[in-house]
Formats: C-alpha cells, structure tokens, sequence
C-alpha cells in the first residue's frame, strides 16, 4: 500500500507540473487558440450543432419527451396518433416561437440597417462553468470574423472571440475580459460598460466627468472599427460615483443572458450611424427631458 | 433493490480498458454540461455531471486513474473553452486525486459515498471559481453567487449519486470482467 501512495503521488506530481508549465505558456503567450483548440473546437462544434437539434425543445415542448413514438408493442394505434399529435402541436408551438424571434431579430437588424447573419446557440459557457460565453452554429464559412457585435431582438448580446468553419465562441457582455464603448443617448458623450458584476449588471464608466447620469437613461453602443454603433446595451438603474473624475453607473442590460436562443452576428455596418433609433420606443415620455443632456 | 457494494481496486492499477471506458464517458459528459445541461432551466441551478461523473470515477478506481481522468476531462474541457489553457485540467486533477485517496472508505458505506461525491462537486466547484479569480481570468459574480452555485451542484449530486454509483460501479466491473475473460 505504501508503495501505491508513492506512485500515485508521482502520478500527480507529474501531471500538475504539466497543468502549470501549461497555465504559464497560456497565460504568457495570452489568446493564443493554437492548432489543438481549433480541431477541438471543429469536432466538439458538429457535435453541439447536432446535439441541440436534436435536444432543443427540451423544457418548452417537453410533452414531446413523454409522449416518444414507444408504442409500437403494443399495437396501441389511438394512443401513438394520439402521441404524434400532440407531439406535432409542440413543434408547431416551436416553430411558431422561432419564427417570432427570428422576424423580432430582423426588425433590430432593419431599423439600424446592420446585415447580420442569424445563429442558434448550441453551447453555453465551459466546463469549469466560469467562463460568460456562448458558442453559435455560425462560423468563418457564414461570413464571420472576431470582434464582431452579437445581437438578439433586444439588444447587445456579446462579441465574437474565437471562430472555426462552422462554428464561433461568443463572449457575453457579461464576462469579466468584455469592456464596449457605449453611448448615452441623446448625447454624443462617450464611455464604455464592463462585465464581472454578475449576468444583470453592467458598469458604465463615462469619461466625462462634467455631464450628470441619471437612473432611466439609455445606452448604445458607441462603435469602432469592429464595433458596430447604435446597438441598444441597456438602462441606467443606479449611479454609483457622482463625483469622481469620471462618472459610473450600474446598468441593466436588455439582454437576459439565461434564455439566449436566437442570435444574429452584425457581419455588414450601415452606411451611417444609426444614432438612437435602434432603442425601443419610449414608454414613459415623462423622462424624455432627462435625455436631453 | 440492495446496493452491492463496490470492493476498490487494492493494487491502484489501471486498467485499460476500463480507463478507456471512463474517459469516453467524461468527454461525452463535458459536451452534454455545455450542450444539454446548461440549457435547460432547472430549478436552483444546475448539475456539474463532468466534478459529478470524476469524482465517482476517482472513488471507483483510485487516486492514480482518478488524477489521470481528471487531467484528460479537465484539459479537454480547457480546449473547449476560452480560459487559460490548464485550469480546468489542474482542478480535475487534484479532484480526481483527493477522491481517489478516499476510495477504500466506500467499502464500508454507500452513505460516505454520498458524502464524498457531494462534498468533491461543491468543493471542486469552488476551486474553479477560485483559480479562475486567483488569474483573473473569468470567475463570474461574488463569492456568494459561487458559493450558492456550488450548493446547487452538491445538491444535485447527492440526489444522482445514488442511482450514478452503482450504475458506473456495475459498468466498471463489466469492462474488467471483459478483460479478465480475454486473459484469465
């Protein structure tokens, strides 16, 4: 037994000097997504892709899961038509919900004139369930190229971090690397918004420090080379640093990043900026005077 | 039906084949964690079937095999990802260690079982958290969002392990009768 324990704790020994000679060389040479990563990501991707078309309506349709086409020993052929449509019900319920979400998509990307391909979510975050990303059935073969903007019928879901053929690794606004230059609205005064405060906040750091924020008012995004403008983020709830050389916010973003389903890549910007018409109509026109700025 | 308890392997050695099967397993269970898993709304949380599936593993066949399956699933799950490359496989390591040096305590009860596959989630969940923090390097939320994910998990697992650890128990001994058969 003594013996054991000596092999096993050369077994370990070895193996974490390799985790951390690995952590060192990653960490060093940062974004490096070498040759191993790619193929992973190529063979893992068809999986996923496969895996959620055959798995998606788990939750919103799960009647289908308990009325599957098991009837055929019994010879139960009311019960198994029986099953077929109300399983055909629940993909018409699905294909219904979809189609509302892609025309809602198309709507966001026709108002700000982007040209975006639209993509499905086939995994959420990593194994070691720390990571804010999402990988889409979209990739270098649909158009797409890193540092795109992400959208969903709300809004601004993330940007695009790493690609194969087929598929792309989206990081969310949410994850603690993500920082996007935003706008106010109604103003030309440029800040950014920045993860790491859990999936429903964003900070919002303005860079001028002279203009007052206010809780209701709205965010876009700013837009750079990559960048897209006029991506509606979210609504100020609470300013946090009033006096400070530069001004934060807490900001609640459109997106829900728990039921992401649908989402578009913004490949193509529009000729110009597409300024504040992007955001949703305002509900409460009291506030408007608050956004003049 | 009575839980037939799982003698571990006395001289830590591994077998191939049962290696191999165990580490096919994992791999399907990192791809089902971000595909399937992950997706579905759950009350509470979610399951960690990859700390869930190791520490069974690493109870079954010991420290050597469990630190090995945890340096595979873990590196695996770091090719998939966009963190820095080894933080996972550290975490699985060490997890699939620990656990395994445990493994000749299941002989006398499923319950400790139980206790160690629930306790190695939580605890591996926290670890994730933690080094992902101590590089800076992802790590969402504050330590009570971590600390209540890791709750979930262990929550979780304590209510599979009963059906998993027998269930992998049996695969485990069918792949070693399997070889035993072809060489007796």
């Amino acid at each position: 037994m003594g013996r054991d324990l000596k092999r096993s704790r050369l077994v370990v020994a070895v193996l974490l000097v390799i985790t951390f000679a690995l952590i060192t060389i990653d960490y060093r040479t940062g974004e490096s997504s070498g040759g191993a990563r790619g193929v992973v990501h190529t063979v893992v991707g068809g999986v996923e892709s496969g895996v959620t078309t055959v798995v998606r309506p788990i939750g919103r349709t799960a009647s289908s899961l308990f009325h599957p086409n098991r009837y055929h020993d019994r010879a139960d052929e009311l019960a198994k038509e029986n099953a077929d449509l109300r399983r055909q019900v629940a993909d018409g319920d699905e294909v219904t919900r979809q189609a509302a979400e892609l025309s809602a998509l198309r709507l966001l990307a026709d108002k700000g004139q982007y040209t975006i391909v639209p993509a499905r979510v086939i995994a959420i975050g990593d194994v070691s369930g720390t990571d804010w990303t999402v990988t889409v059935n979209a990739g270098k073969a649909d158009g797409l190229a890193a540092d795109k903007i992400v959208v969903n019928s709300r809004g601004l879901v993330g940007t695009v971090v790493s690609l194969t053929e087929h598929t792309a690794v989206v990081r969310l606004f949410c994850d603690p690397r993500s920082r996007i230059g935003a706008r106010l609205e109604g103003t030309q005064l440029l800040g950014s918004v920045a993860g790491g405060s859990g999936p429903n906040k964003l900070v919002f750091t303005l860079y001028d420090a002279s203009y007052r924020v206010r809780p209701g008012e709205r965010l876009v995004t700013f837009g750079s080379l990559d960048y897209v403008a006029g991506v509606p983020i979210g609504e100020v709830t609470k300013v946090t640093d009033a006096d400070g050389l530069s001004r934060t916010a807490e900001v609640k973003p459109y997106v829900s990043v728990g039921t992401l389903d649908l989402v578009g890549i913004v490949v193509g910007k529009p000729p110009t900026d597409p300024g504040d018409r992007v955001l949703p109509p305002r509900t409460a026109p009291a506030e408007e005077g608050g956004t003049a700025g | 039906m009575s839980v037939q308890l799982f003698e571990p392997d006395h001289e830590g050695e591994v077998h191939p084949l049962t290696f191999a099967a165990l580490t096919v397993v994992l791999l399907a269970a990192a791809i089902t964690q971000v595909s399937v898993v992950a997706r579905v709304p759950l009350p509470g949380g979610h399951p960690d079937l990859v700390l869930l599936l190791l520490a069974t593993a690493a109870l079954l066949e010991g420290p050597i095999a469990g630190a090995l399956l945890g340096f595979v699933v873990g590196l695996f799950g770091d090719l998939l990802s966009t963190h820095v490359l080894g933080r996972s496989a550290l975490v699985c390591c060490l997890l699939g260690y620990l656990v395994g040096l445990l493994a000749d305590a299941t002989e006398r009860s499923v319950a400790i079982a139980l206790v160690v596959v629930s306790g190695a989630v939580a605890g591996g969940t926290l670890a994730n958290v933690a080094v992902a923090g101590l590089l800076s390097d992802g790590a969402a939320g504050t330590p009570s969002q971590a600390f209540l994910r890791a709750v979930v998990a262990a929550l979780y697992a304590a209510l599979l392990t009963p059906f998993l650890f027998p269930a992998m128990a049996a695969g485990v001994r069918r792949t070693r009768r399997a070889r035993g058969a072809r060489r007796p």
